[in-house]
């Protein structure tokens, strides 16, 4: 018994300075959320929502504020937070999860290595899903590949899914699209495929569902990423034709996983890291939360930061040969 | 139709839907006043206010808000030269000009009226129209939408001035416009145009800080070389009774007033033409109302048609930027996608139901607008005056305070360093512009047309070849330019005949 005591009373004292240095730490002070894009898109949207609920969840309960940093399509974002924010645990950011194909085919301007940062992971996974207009003949990929005339695609412009997907599948799976870019954002592109000026759109699988839902459009095919209601479309690496195309379309694909990355400054203190990484674990699972992200269409799947590195280094480590390949096919743009 | 109509607006008139109406006005207000803090950002800050307000409410908030920054954003561009939103630029050109003549009250009153009317006008079209709305924003396509660029672009030819080399000096300012509007990846190839490897200009150049440079910078240094206040060494007598006499310019110019009105609802209507569009094309429409040459000639040097212009099309532009949003579910601009946001929060789909299940609420946002509309103008009148005054304090004590504004204004677009820079060289080139005699009008609407023009030409052109040429709206729009681009030809010299030779 009094060794128990003793052994508890031990535990007790080891703990307690990191618990309370932990609590005493981000007590008072602010977290700041770089954000990569100005208010009102997805990335703002979730970190806004994160923010309201993160405080709860960090000890010391600190307060935290979204910072909007837009431009080069988070590329700047993503450059402040590796080499110009402090590496104090305060500042944790979130950018476009398409940077690592930015550092993999070496985009000028690009500054950070995202495998260098602290990671904390991503709270959304997401596929991209191509879709034609309910009213077209195309039901299936069949369909598609047997279509006379080209299937009209709109899309924004290159570097976002909407043009990248459908260019690939044009490119490797042979099918006879005709890509019509140009369109100001994707809602404007909803508006086209409406007014039956495009035939269809490709892009993100949650951004295009409200319209999925209103039957307006439906999907025929989808990236690797589950989603129980598109489980059984084909997946667009498995119709490549070519071994260099699945593999081009497996770089494009693979970080819709860690659809909404968070990381800290490299350097951050592990145990500042740990705190984090808690906080964002748990603050994903909050009910109320998770209540009004359904609400508000902004799906929630938390991937660790451990896994997340893995994605990453999934996409960085190709051969120079192909990244230079990529780079024909895809080009990383605002 | 009628009775969902009278609905909505009970619905926005009870008590606690206005308490919140009301707070989201005086929200509005100050947001609206202050340069640079725009409507979208402070949209996003609000939403989560709303969670536990019922849609009618929500939307009464952050409508409410919305619907006054763009009236109150009129009176810091007339006072000071600053633009408070990007959106109210346009009344700078005659609306500061009046301040500089003593006659500030009555632009403000005039800015402020014809927003008012403005609002009405844009809701009762918007109610009019709603049975049809969804046909007609179809029929709108990428070739349509290209002939609309192009009709604002070829207001140029109106907003000009007068003669041969004026006319030349528009045309290049405009050219000038469309080449800055290039700046950044297009979106065609993937390539960087003008970037000169600045990750900063990846997205094109931003309204804002062009608008603030262009417009704010000329004044100040204006000011500061004058080295009186605003209004000069003017008598002060005239200040005062200078409302009511805008109020009644309004009514004095009511038609113009209406047909700006309607040119912003369409505009509004139109998705992806943007705000900053509605207040230039009004503008340039105010010019030509303009009977004689030496009228004409008065435009940019206070005619109090160039502030009721803008201001109506303002206002009027809110309630038609509703309709992609809900009718369609797409927003049309960034404060207009925040609210589609606040549908979902609300438990709504926006979609076609909008237009008949929900029609009630939809009304009610309509009515918001009036509203909100009505109670800022009717608060405002009362201390109009008084604000009036400010164009009397000594320059040496409101430059600074400009300059601030400017600056501030400017850098929260992007909050980087690159919105001073863009800020300061836009500065330098309206400086320029106006010591030389060149108009800055022409390069505004090159730059908010530049875009809408150059991606719907191309999507036009792969997705239908030369056969959009053909569509039935585009020809009605070609033969639109050029009698928007000969009417100052034609018009001016048979009303009558100047006796002065036209010189730049």
């Amino acid at each position: 018994m009094v060794l128990m005591q003793a052994l508890f009373f031990f535990l007790v004292l080891l703990w307690s300075p990191i618990v309370t240095y932990g609590a005493s730490y981000y007590e008072g002070k602010t977290v700041t959320v770089v954000v990569g894009y100005k208010p009102g898109g997805g990335y703002d949207r979730y970190a806004r929502l994160l923010a309201r609920y993160l405080p709860k969840y960090i000890p010391g309960n600190p307060t935290v504020v979204i910072q909007n940093m837009p431009g080069a399509n988070s590329i700047i974002s993503a450059n402040h937070l590796y080499s110009v924010a402090k590496p104090d645990g305060l500042t944790v950011g979130t950018f476009n999860n398409g940077l690592v194909i930015a550092q993999l085919t070496k985009v000028e301007g690009v500054r950070y290595d995202l495998t260098k940062f602290a990671w904390i992971g991503s709270v959304a996974s997401d596929a991209a899903v191509l879709t034609v207009r309910t009213d077209l003949p195309y039901k299936s990929v069949e369909d598609l590949r047997k279509a006379k005339e080209p299937i009209i695609i709109g899309a924004t412009g290159p570097g976002s899914s909407t043009y990248d997907f459908p260019t690939l599948l044009k490119e490797f799976a042979g099918l006879n699209f005709k890509l019509v870019p140009g369109y100001s954002s994707s809602s404007d592109i909803m508006l086209a495929v409406e007014r039956k000026e495009v035939d269809g759109r490709g892009g993100s699988y949650a951004s295009i569902l409200p319209f999925i839902d209103r039957r307006l459009v439906q999907p025929l095919i989808r990236t690797r990423v589950q989603f129980p209601e598109i489980e059984k479309l084909p997946v667009d690496e498995d119709l490549a034709t070519s071994a260099k195309g699945r593999a081009i379309m497996a770089v494009r694909s693979t970080p819709e996983s860690i659809y909404r990355p968070y990381a800290a400054p490299p350097g951050t203190p592990d145990d500042r890291m740990k705190i984090l990484r808690d906080a964002f674990a748990r603050v994903t699972k909050d009910k109320e939360l998770l209540a009004e992200a359904k609400k508000t269409k902004l799906p929630i799947d938390y991937v660790a930061a451990e896994e997340a590195l893995k994605v990453l280094q999934e996409v960085l480590n190709q051969p120079q040969e192909m990244a230079q390949e990529i780079t024909k096919y895809i080009k990383f743009g605002d | 139709m009628l009775d969902a109509f009278i609905q909505g607006l009970f619905v926005v008139l009870q008590w606690q839907t206005f308490l919140v109406m009301l707070l989201g006005i005086f929200l509005g207000f100050w947001v609206g006043l202050l340069p640079g803090l725009g409507g979208a950002t402070t949209l996003a800050l609000m939403l989560p206010f709303i969670y536990k307000m019922t849609p009618v409410e929500a939307f009464a908030f952050l409508l409410g808000m919305h619907a006054v920054v763009a009236t109150t954003g009129d009176i810091t561009s007339v006072l000071f030269g600053v633009p408070g939103e990007g959106t109210t630029a346009a009344t700078i050109l005659d609306g500061h000009a009046m301040a500089k003549k003593g006659e500030a009250g009555r632009a403000l009153g005039a800015a402020l009226m014809s927003s008012l009317v403005g609002a009405l006008i844009g809701a009762f079209a918007l109610a009019l129209s709603i049975p049809i709305v969804r046909p007609l924003v179809l029929t709108f396509g990428a070739p349509e939408l290209f002939m609309l660029a192009v009709v604002g672009i070829a207001f140029i030819s109106s907003l000009s001035g007068q003669g041969g080399r004026a006319l030349v000096r528009g045309i290049l300012a405009g050219l000038l416009g469309l080449l800055f509007a290039m700046v950044g990846e297009d979106p065609q190839g993937g390539v960087q145009r003008f970037t000169f490897g600045q990750l900063y200009l990846w997205g094109g150049l931003d309204l804002v800080p062009v608008l603030v440079g262009l417009f704010a910078i000329p004044e100040i240094v204006d000011l500061a070389v004058r080295g009186t206040a605003i209004a000069g060494e003017l008598p002060q007598e005239k200040l005062g009774r200078g409302v009511w006499e805008g109020v009644k310019d309004t009514f004095r110019h009511f038609w113009l007033t209406v047909r700006c009105s309607l040119i912003g609802t369409f505009i509004g209507i139109m998705p992806g033409l943007g705000g900053g569009v509605a207040q230039w094309i009004s503008y340039g429409h105010a010019v030509q109302s303009a009977r004689d040459q030496e009228e004409r000639r008065g435009f940019g040097k206070g005619d109090v048609r160039g502030v009721l212009g803008p201001g109506a099309a303002n206002n009027s532009k809110e309630g038609g930027a509703l309709i992609p949003t809900i009718a369609f579910g797409v927003p049309g601009s960034s404060a207009m996608a925040i609210l589609l946001g606040a549908f979902f929060l609300q438990g709504i789909m926006p979609g076609p139901d909008m237009l008949d299940k929900y029609l009630v609420l939809t009304f009610s946002m309509v009515w918001t607008l009036v509203v909100a509309n009505i109670i800022t103008v009717a608060a405002s009148l009362f201390f109009l005056n008084q604000l009036a005054k400010l164009t009397l304090v000594r320059g040496s004590i409101l430059i600074p305070l400009i300059l601030l504004l400017a600056f501030i204004g400017s850098y929260t677009s992007n909050n980087h360093l690159g919105d001073l820079v863009v800020f300061l060289f836009f500065g330098f080139t309206g400086y320029l512009m106006i010591r030389c005699g060149w108009p800055r009008a022409p390069l505004v609407l090159g730059f908010v047309l530049g875009k809408i023009a150059e991606n719907n030409f191309y999507i036009s052109t792969i997705r239908y070849g030369p056969s959009w040429l053909m569509r039935p709206v585009v020809l009605v729009l070609i033969l639109a330019t050029v009698i928007v681009m000969i009417y100052p030809f034609i018009q001016l010299p048979r009303r009558r005949a100047p006796a002065e030779a036209a010189t730049g």
